[in-house]
């Protein structure tokens, strides 16, 4: 029998599913929010249905990310440190230090043979996550890959002095209101949040090479300010949202294989494929 | 909000020792003491905790009322909100202190209404007579929170005591500069007496007095001897009980009950060892609590480390005693000259040790002390956003320790596809919340983080040597 693994990653913007047998085999990416987080089943399905699978055929499935607590249809839990520490080793081997710019957290992992051994976290401000830019594009209208390469574009980032989003999102009203160029503006916006990631990641020690993942990694302007920020190369994975989900699946994976190599039964939980009813 | 979470029916939070478990009683009962005590027309002073000077007002039959417990239980009880509000409404900053500010609201409500405000926590604080404010180097409300409250009761006097102590640098001698100290802390001490015996119209015994520093000197080793006791593997009682051993440490200082409290523990904490008896079955993270006050209305968290297979055998973390013989104090037959030098050689201890290593300093010493005595995988800090005195630095400290502290063997790939072995340092983990003002608290992203941080101990465990 074929062993397929399934690791979905529950995060607060996004809900991400990646199902592994050697390799990749499907993954998809589905909205989170109130309502969809209950509905993250149905991302599993879709998961499914690409890769022609049935729910009873993935041998183990670990769910992570923020809402991974309570979901109904995984064997374990893991958080997404762990699980982003293991995805990204298995696509960077030699790298050693990840950044994950989520919708409401950053994080920075270091890494050593695919396990975390230190991390930083900041979960309290929003000033140093996805939902700071979140909140900005909406404020001036355009989108985020709008924001993204419109930043590109400039040569004279402005400075936002405001360390508070609420209040750097009026420092950003004001300054447009003034006449400042829409480019300088975003990619000072970008600048003020990689001063924020890039202070909390120094707090590791930071190997040569970063990967930055999460939905901060597809950000094009972003990733070019944090790397001037760190003064280390960023290496930006084909797909950044999903390197917890694949972490997870891998490390899905590793349970089953060590049970077999212990000669032990797989401990796997009463799962069904529904809606997801606590948080 | 405050209504409903008071209403809210919570989970008892479990502690490893019967010693632990009797402290909440014990708080109640001294909290109602205070009450008995002000019908009964003795004399009760508001004063802050590890002031050093709790011998002269036992010794003076002053009831002392500890304001930093009164914030802290409205804390646990998580009913802090509604004075922390009625401060800021009077125009006090919500980034002050949270203990001065669920103070300074609960006794101008009190003053106010010229009784206690609505069901009380545990009957309340009662007015006192006089006030001892004793500043603490960096600690601003120990200076000014009785300053504000006086403005609700202008008759109430305060009496405030500096009480110095140098603060480190790795090129000045201390000694050269104590008998300054020695002889400036005693005549503030001598000035306190005065205006205690003004208040109560009483003298000093100073007999009494003398015993009463004999008995908080025994009380100091005794309290080292059976915190030593947590040495043990597995270890019989963790930070989480800490925090409840710390009532008759800080508030029952140069009291019977005080040391009685500590022979009891001791006993308890011996017989446990002796059935090998942890505070969990299977203990696989030793963790020191490495600096923060605790949030006080999230101490289950201590429990949720403890589901994860992590106990903390040591915190420093109002650990505020050292073994007399440590301290070394000359021979004198002046109270206030030993409750002197015990107060400057207690906040000195660290610093001959720190000018030998580089890089370090006395608080890093002691974390590494305690890593190695007490066999610690990890780290904890909680940065506590209201509290600037016991938690500046913390993470200066936690960076330093990193730099010259690199205590963990592990095997790592080397570039030639071999095997070698490196030195890590410690994992550590800083939570940030706050010791009263549960606003600042989100119980899933904290625990978030503890499993986060569970994991990455058991990645270093699985590549350690």
């Amino acid at each position: 029998m074929t062993d397929y693994f399934a690791g979905i990653d529950i995060g607060s913007t996004m809900t991400k599913v990646a199902i592994m047998k050697e390799g990749m085999i499907s993954s998809v990416i589905g909205p989170t929010g109130a309502e969809q987080r209950r509905l993250a089943h149905r991302v599993m399905e879709r998961g499914l249905e690409e890769a022609n699978l049935s729910f009873s055929s993935i041998t183990y499935l670990v769910a992570t990310g923020y809402g991974r607590l309570n979901v109904p249809f995984a064997d374990k839990q893991v958080t997404e440190i762990s699980c982003h520490a293991k995805g990204v080793a298995f696509l960077f081997p030699e790298v050693k230090t990840v950044i994950d710019i989520g919708g409401q957290d950053s994080k920075a992992i270091n890494i050593e043979g695919g396990r975390p051994v230190d991390f930083v976290m900041n979960d309290k401000c929003a000033a140093g996550s996805g939902r700071f830019l979140e909140i900005i594009a909406d404020r001036l209208g355009i989108t985020l890959e709008e924001m993204a390469e419109l930043s590109l574009k400039s040569n004279h980032p402005i400075k936002i002095g405001n360390l508070c989003t609420v209040f750097a999102e009026q420092e950003v009203v004001g300054k447009l209101a003034e006449g400042a160029p829409l480019t300088d503006l975003i990619a000072g916006i970008h600048e003020a949040l990689a001063s924020r990631v890039a202070t909390m990641a120094k707090k590791l020690k930071l190997a040569d090479d970063v990967v930055i993942t999460g939905g901060g990694a597809k950000n094009r302007g972003l990733v070019k300010a944090l790397s001037d920020a760190l003064g280390h190369r960023l290496l930006v994975p084909s797909e950044p949202l999903l390197t917890g989900a694949v972490g997870a699946a891998l490390l899905g994976r590793d349970i089953a294989q060590k049970a077999r190599r212990n000669g032990r039964p797989l401990e796997r939980k009463e799962r069904s494929l529904r809606k997801v009813e606590v948080f | 909000m405050a209504e409903e979470q008071k209403s809210e029916k919570r989970e008892k939070r479990r502690t490893a020792t019967k010693a632990a478990a009797m402290i909440g009683p014990m708080v109640k009962e001294f909290i109602g003491a205070t009450h008995r005590a002000k019908q009964e027309g003795k004399k009760l002073a508001y004063t802050f905790i590890c002031c050093f000077y709790e011998e002269i007002i036992r010794a003076m039959d002053i009831v002392p009322v500890w304001t930093e417990n009164f914030a802290g239980i409205c804390g646990a009880k998580r009913d802090a909100e509604r004075f922390l509000a009625r401060a800021e409404s009077l125009d006090f900053s919500r980034s002050l202190c949270t203990y001065a500010l669920c103070g300074i609201g609960f006794d101008q409500w009190r003053e106010e209404l010229g009784e206690m405000p609505p069901d009380p926590p545990w009957g309340g604080q009662p007015r006192p007579d006089f006030m001892l404010s004793s500043g603490q180097i960096l600690c601003d409300p120990r200076n000014k929170w009785y300053q504000a409250v006086q403005q609700f009761m202008p008759a109430v006097p305060i009496y405030h005591l500096d009480m110095p102590w140098p603060l480190y640098e790795d090129d000045i001698e201390v000694s050269e500069v104590e008998d300054y100290y020695i002889k400036y802390i005693v005549s503030e001490l001598r000035g306190l007496i005065k205006f205690l015996e003004r208040q109560t119209q009483r003298k000093m015994d100073y007999d009494r007095l003398s015993e009463l520093v004999d008995l908080s000197e025994r009380t100091w080793n005794l309290i080292w001897e059976t915190y030593e006791l947590r040495r043990a593997v597995p270890t019989p009682m963790g930070t989480g009980d800490a925090m409840n051993t710390m009532v008759p440490l800080v508030f029952m200082m140069a009291t019977q009950e005080g040391y009685h409290f500590f022979v009891e523990l001791n006993e308890e904490l011996k017989e446990k060892i002796a059935r090998k008896e942890g505070v969990i079955e299977d203990e696989k993270y030793r963790l020191i609590w490495g600096g923060g006050l605790p949030s006080w209305f999230a101490l289950k968290d201590f429990n949720y480390f403890n589901s994860k297979g992590a106990v903390f055998p040591v915190e420093t973390t109002y650990r505020l005693i050292e073994p007399m013989y440590r301290l070394n104090i000359p021979e004198t037959n002046d109270p206030l000259e030993r409750l002197a030098y015990r107060w400057f050689r207690y906040w000195t201890y660290w610093y001959d040790k720190a000018k030998k290593r580089p890089g370090s300093e006395p608080d890093v010493e002691r974390l590494i002390q305690y890593i190695e005595d007490y066999k610690i995988d990890g780290m904890v800090m909680h940065e506590a956003f209201s509290c600037r005195t016991w938690h500046l630095g913390l993470i200066w400290q936690l960076n330093q320790l990193k730099k010259i502290y690199k205590p963990i063997p592990v095997l790592v790939l080397g570039p030639n596809g071999k095997k070698r072995e490196e030195k890590r340092e410690l994992p550590s983990l800083i939570l940030e919340s706050d010791i009263v003002d549960i606003s600042s608290y989100s119980e899933v992203d904290t625990r978030n983080q503890i499993d986060a941080f569970i994991e990455t101990l058991e990645s270093v465990k699985k590549q350690g040597v």
